[in-house]
């Protein structure tokens, strides 16, 4: 007999092999839902927006209304500083 | 080779037609109607749909992956691998062959996958398995044990590069010719029978090596 033939009739038996059962339903279920994709919230997203254009309306109305105080806004920008008495 | 390998692996990217595509449609003449409604439901997000079709294709998809390991606990993982990669492809699925030859193209590609990986570390596989053929007194194959048999024939075809044993595990253990080889694991036909001849070739030079004949008491 060959050795080729030998393997072959290694493999006849060997297909009669039975085969271990798992149980794996549950567990795939579990690793499916730890490995899909979690949802995007864009909650947060729009809350830290809003915060911001909030602070920034802020800041435009009191610049505006600093700047209409001034009389000449271009001199007292190249103007030296007046010094000041702190103490 | 490994390249071509892997593009042909990659089932998950998305096929042309999905399983919405009128397309896709056609070919549900020829799939089980409970299978199809099984994975159009799953793919809808029915956890119960696809935990049906687990259990429906996990004896086969274990039978063939115990081909790539004989370690339960490695096998068992292995066939997680392949529902949960299944789960994920399932858009892909367009039903133009039954959901088993599927999963067992996910499955063999996987099971390549593990030995490649396995192969990396270059670890010279024991042959403890081997030896349990001085134990066997049975002559004749009727009487040898079908477990120590895969377990002997596992061991002989783990000395072969990875190429090699997918060929011939599919060949000895599924009975596979190459048209299927071929179609599994994503090479040409032309390619499989080259493959097969040199692992043959190599395969017969380890059993002779080895004195598999004169030990199971075949030479007669």
């Amino acid at each position: 007999m060959d050795a080729l033939e030998g393997l072959a009739r290694l493999a006849r038996k060997a297909r009669e092999e039975p085969t271990p059962v798992f149980g794996i339903s549950d567990a795939v279920r579990l690793r499916i839902l730890a490995e899909s994709p979690q949802p995007v919230t864009l909650i947060p997203f729009g809350l830290f927006g809003g915060l911001s254009a909030l602070a920034a309306s802020v800041t435009l109305a009191l610049a505006v209304q600093f700047w209409s105080y001034m009389s000449s806004p271009v001199m007292e920008l190249v103007a030296p500083l007046p010094e000041i008495r702190l103490w | 080779m490994s390249r071509q390998m892997t593009n042909a692996l990659c089932y998950c990217c998305p096929a042309e037609g999905t399983i919405e595509s009128p397309g896709a449609l056609l070919y549900n003449t020829s799939v089980e109607n409970t299978d199809w409604s099984d994975v159009t439901a799953s793919v809808k997000g029915d956890n119960e749909a696809y935990g049906r079709l687990v259990q429906r294709y996990e004896k086969p998809i274990t039978g063939l992956l115990w081909r790539f390991t004989r370690d339960p606990a490695q096998c068992e993982e292995l066939v997680q691998q392949v529902f949960v990669d299944a789960y994920f492809s399932l858009k892909t699925y367009r039903g133009d062959a039954p959901l088993l030859h599927w999963l067992r193209k996910i499955a063999t590609r996987t099971g390549y996958r593990f030995w490649r990986d396995r192969a990396k570390e270059a670890q010279e596989t024991p042959l403890p398995e081997f030896d349990m053929l001085e134990e066997i007194e049975a002559v004749e194959e009727d009487r040898i044990d079908p477990a120590e048999a895969a377990a002997v024939l596992q061991a002989l075809l783990s000395r072969l590069p990875p190429d090699d044993r997918l060929v011939l595990t599919l060949m000895y253990f599924e009975e596979c010719g190459t048209q299927e080889i071929a179609e599994r694991v994503g090479w040409t036909r032309a390619k499989v029978k080259t493959q097969a001849l040199r692992a043959r070739r190599k395969m017969k030079e380890i059993a002779e090596r080895e004195h598999l004949l004169e030990r199971l008491g075949w030479t007669l």
